[in-house]
């Protein structure tokens, strides 16, 4: 499971560099970031760098001190840790799992996912660095606005969010179904595409309702973000999506569908292979092979009803 | 008008020994490389017969030539969406076994076979497994008449003949067949050049001669489907196509080509012919009927001052037009009309005619001796023709696209030839029968004269009328004639590999 994620990563990897141009919100933060780090340089100015930072690439699956999400809970992850390590892990986790980095290895094997490349400037990991380090400091010091997506999501319909995931509705600001890059149990035997993972155990990897739309609300992996941070999806949407997501999780994959895909496949290909022969079926008839049998068969029979 | 020159040979079918020399020459020269040992580029055949490849002449099966559709011509082998839909299978190949299974013999164990009671033997073994082999058939299996019963009862060109006929052939004492020598017929329509999917064949401007590029090949084979003659082959250790090339470098140095030089019979011409381009598909779509006679209409008169004007405009050289009013294909074909075409009916308009053999008639049996008598004297000659063991039927199918009349005037011509040699040497025949005869075969004592002397007296350089071919005018457009003296050749610049 972990060796299927971190080669799906890999190739994601290749994605990385094209998000971070397309996508301007990710300019916007590495610009500001960067501009901001000569004139704020106390960690409280930092710190409200990083809350912005926090909100949109982070909060999707980490909290500071309300408990695991997809990922482990951050409250005071800057004293247990060194901090060179800490900055080298935000900036590129892939690399540390590269090299073997024996604390990535034990994250990676204890959380469902694998933490993404974030593309994040170093101005950015230090200010998140901050900003994690005081609101631990403060573990009452609540977050501001965009931080807490999870309030009260509006009850989901799993049949809606279906449509939505395999096409049948459109998404309210544009965007493309689901099924073109995710699979899941429950949507037919053919299943989705293959670009992103298959989602039939996401309801639990991220978290439940709670943690599905906060990752839905600020897309953090660089190829969704790519995708959607220019058209979300509506807090209504999500739902759906989540509802019908929670289901997938229970739904059994058909198992017959596997040999009845299997079967069709078969089938079509004696159907072309019976074209195939059909129409093509003077190719290699010989010529001379028949006529000298056909002659034998006369001269035989002649010389049977003679004798 | 357009006029354009093209080297064209007759083939006097009269002469042929089916000695098969011609077919040695060639290959000796041009088919003895590996993956070429299959190709008779020149090949005799009986007929009836056959042939090589296998009943080539039977195009429901091989699909070659075109047809007339409407005032169109198609090609009979498929239209472009057909003919995409089998690029990478085309369907309509003879087999390797349909040519026959090429073979060698193991002539080193004749010598080093170990001492034993058995005398050594050296095996066949294929040319294309290199393992011994059985032979079944070879490029003329069915020389004369061998296995008639499978071969020559199956030649295509019977099939328009009565069963009575049919059975007649197969008679004892009418047995009968003759030789029939095949080339490519560097055709002025040439169905090959049609259905080559890559453009690799093209037919040179200065003398329409039909070659295959061996650099634009793409082993797509539909030239092999394509031509109705059966006379593009696969090389299957190239993985490109080749076919006859008319002997080029040899016509370039004024030499005839080597099957012609080497004819035992000296049956082969070979001289120019001026035609009008603008007519081709006017006469590629003549009615059947007409074919023959269309086919001579699109030759020009080489002495006509119009026509020599036109041909100059075109860059044809003062040589060429010499050669062309010198040519003897000019007088087989055109001025006396006695050589046709083979198969017109193909609608390819070969520029390869035969004059057809005489036809030998039925002898008298008396007391079981064959009695001569029986065919002496004019009127039975020129009756011959209704006596023909072979019937006018059959040469109309071969050489006319069935129009009998015309296979007749030939052979009126021919005999009035013959009988007024006859009267002139044996003295058997009166002068004024003679005279009767040259009416009936619609010529004159001098026509009878001149042909007589190119059918049986010719000199080299009468059969072989070769002008310079003026090659380094035909390619200095594109190419410095300095430059392509030294590097041209047959064969390709570059090895073919396959490149997926
Ligand atoms: S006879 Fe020669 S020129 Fe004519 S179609 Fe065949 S290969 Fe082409
Ligand atoms: S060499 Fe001449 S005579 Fe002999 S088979 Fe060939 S065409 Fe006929």
């Amino acid at each position: 499971m972990t060796g299927d994620q971190s080669s799906g990563h890999c190739k994601r990897r290749h994605f990385l560099r094209i998000a971070f141009r397309r996508v301007p919100l990710a300019y916007v933060v590495a610009a500001a970031a960067f501009a901001m780090i000569p004139a704020y340089v106390t960690g409280a100015a930092q710190a409200d760098q990083g809350s912005t930072v926090f909100a949109t690439k982070c909060a999707a699956c980490h909290t500071i001190g309300k408990g695991k999400s997809v990922g482990p809970d951050l409250k005071g992850i800057t004293t247990t840790e060194d901090p060179g390590w800490l900055a080298r892990w935000i900036a590129a986790p892939s690399a540390l799992v590269k090299a073997g980095d024996p604390t990535a290895m034990r994250l990676v094997k204890q959380y469902p996912l694998q933490m993404p490349d974030l593309g994040l400037s170093s101005g950015d990991v230090d200010a998140v660095l901050a900003y994690v380090a005081q609101q631990s400091g403060s573990a009452r010091a609540h977050v501001k606005g965009p931080l807490a997506p999870v309030a009260a999501p509006p009850p989901g319909d799993a049949g809606v969010g279906r449509e939505l995931f395999v096409g049948g509705a459109r998404f309210h600001n544009g965007g493309p179904p689901c099924m073109s890059c995710h699979s899941i149990s429950g949507i037919g035997a053919l299943g989705g595409g293959t670009l992103g993972p298959d989602l039939t155990d996401a309801y639990r990897k991220y978290g439940g309702d709670a943690g599905l739309a906060s990752f839905l609300t600020s897309v953090p992996t660089p190829t969704m973000s790519a995708v959607w941070s220019k058209q979300p999806m509506t807090p209504q949407e999500i739902a759906n999506l989540t509802g019908f997501v929670k289901e997938g999780a229970v739904s059994e994959r058909p198992l017959g569908a596997i040999g009845k895909l299997a079967l069709l496949a078969v089938i079509a290909l004696v159907i072309i292979v019976l074209i195939g022969a059909l129409y093509w079926r003077r190719r290699l008839l010989g010529v001379r092979i028949p006529l000298v049998a056909r002659a034998n068969m006369l001269f035989n029979r002649k010389y049977a009803r003679r004798s | 008008m357009d006029i354009r020159a093209q080297v064209s040979m007759v083939f006097h079918l009269d002469k042929c020994i089916g000695c098969h020399t011609c077919s040695i020459a060639c290959k000796n020269i041009w088919t003895d490389r590996k993956g070429t040992e299959y190709m008779w580029w020149n090949n005799v055949e009986t007929k009836p017969g056959t042939g090589y490849p296998t009943t080539w002449e039977d195009q429901d099966k091989y699909k070659g030539g075109w047809v007339k559709d409407g005032d169109r011509l198609r090609l009979r082998l498929q239209g472009r969406t057909e003919g995409l839909g089998n690029i990478f299978f085309n369907p309509n190949l003879p087999t390797i076994d349909d040519y026959y299974e090429p073979w060698t013999y193991q002539y080193d164990e004749l010598f080093n076979a170990p001492e034993g009671d058995d005398q050594p033997t050296a095996r066949p073994i294929s040319l294309i497994t290199g393992k011994p082999m059985d032979i079944e058939a070879g490029p003329n299996w069915d020389d004369d008449l061998g296995g008639s019963p499978i071969y020559a009862s199956n030649d295509v060109n019977l099939e328009k003949l009565t069963e009575h006929e049919r059975e007649q052939l197969n008679e004892v004492e009418r047995l009968v067949f003759f030789y029939l020598p095949r080339i490519c017929n560097h055709c002025l329509n040439p169905s090959c050049v049609a259905a080559c999917p890559s453009g690799a064949i093209y037919k040179r401007g200065e003398d329409g001669i039909v070659l295959i590029s061996q650099e634009k090949c793409r082993a797509w084979r539909m030239c092999v489907s394509g031509c109705p003659y059966k006379k593009t082959y696969y090389n299957w250790a190239t993985g490109k196509s080749e076919k006859c090339i008319l002997c080029y470098p040899r016509l370039e140095t004024g030499q005839a080509p080597a099957c012609f030089h080497s004819c035992v019979g000296r049956i082969r011409y070979l001289g120019l012919l001026l035609y009008d381009a603008d007519r081709i598909q006017e006469t590629a779509l003549a009615d059947e009927a007409d074919l023959v006679m269309a086919q001579r209409r699109i030759i020009q008169d080489p002495f006509d001052p119009l026509v020599i004007h036109a041909a100059k405009a075109n860059g044809i050289t003062d040589q060429q037009i010499a050669a062309a009013q010198n040519s003897p294909s000019y007088k087989f074909v055109k001025k006396w009309g006695i050589a046709l075409p083979l198969h017109p009916e193909f609608r390819t308009l070969p520029m390869l005619f035969y004059v057809p053999p005489m036809l030998p008639v039925l002898g008298k049996m008396k007391d079981g001796i064959y009695d001569s008598s029986a065919v002496e004297g004019m009127g039975q000659m020129l009756n011959s023709l209704e006596k023909a063991r072979i019937p006018v039927r059959y040469m109309a199918s071969l050489f006319s696209a069935g129009n009998e009349e015309i296979i007749r005037e030939v052979y009126r011509k021919n005999i009035a030839v013959r009988l007024f040699k006859r009267a002139q040497r044996v003295k058997d025949i009166s002068a004024a029968e003679a005279q009767e005869a040259l009416e009936i075969g619609k010529t004159t004592a001098e026509e009878a004269e001149a042909i007589f002397n190119l059918t049986s007296l010719p000199t080299m350089e009468e059969r072989f009328v070769i002008p310079a071919f003026a090659r380094e005018e035909a390619i200095e457009q594109s190419l410095d004639p300095y430059t392509h003296k030294p590097a041209a050749g047959f064969g390709y610049r570059e090895a073919p590999a396959r490149r997926w």
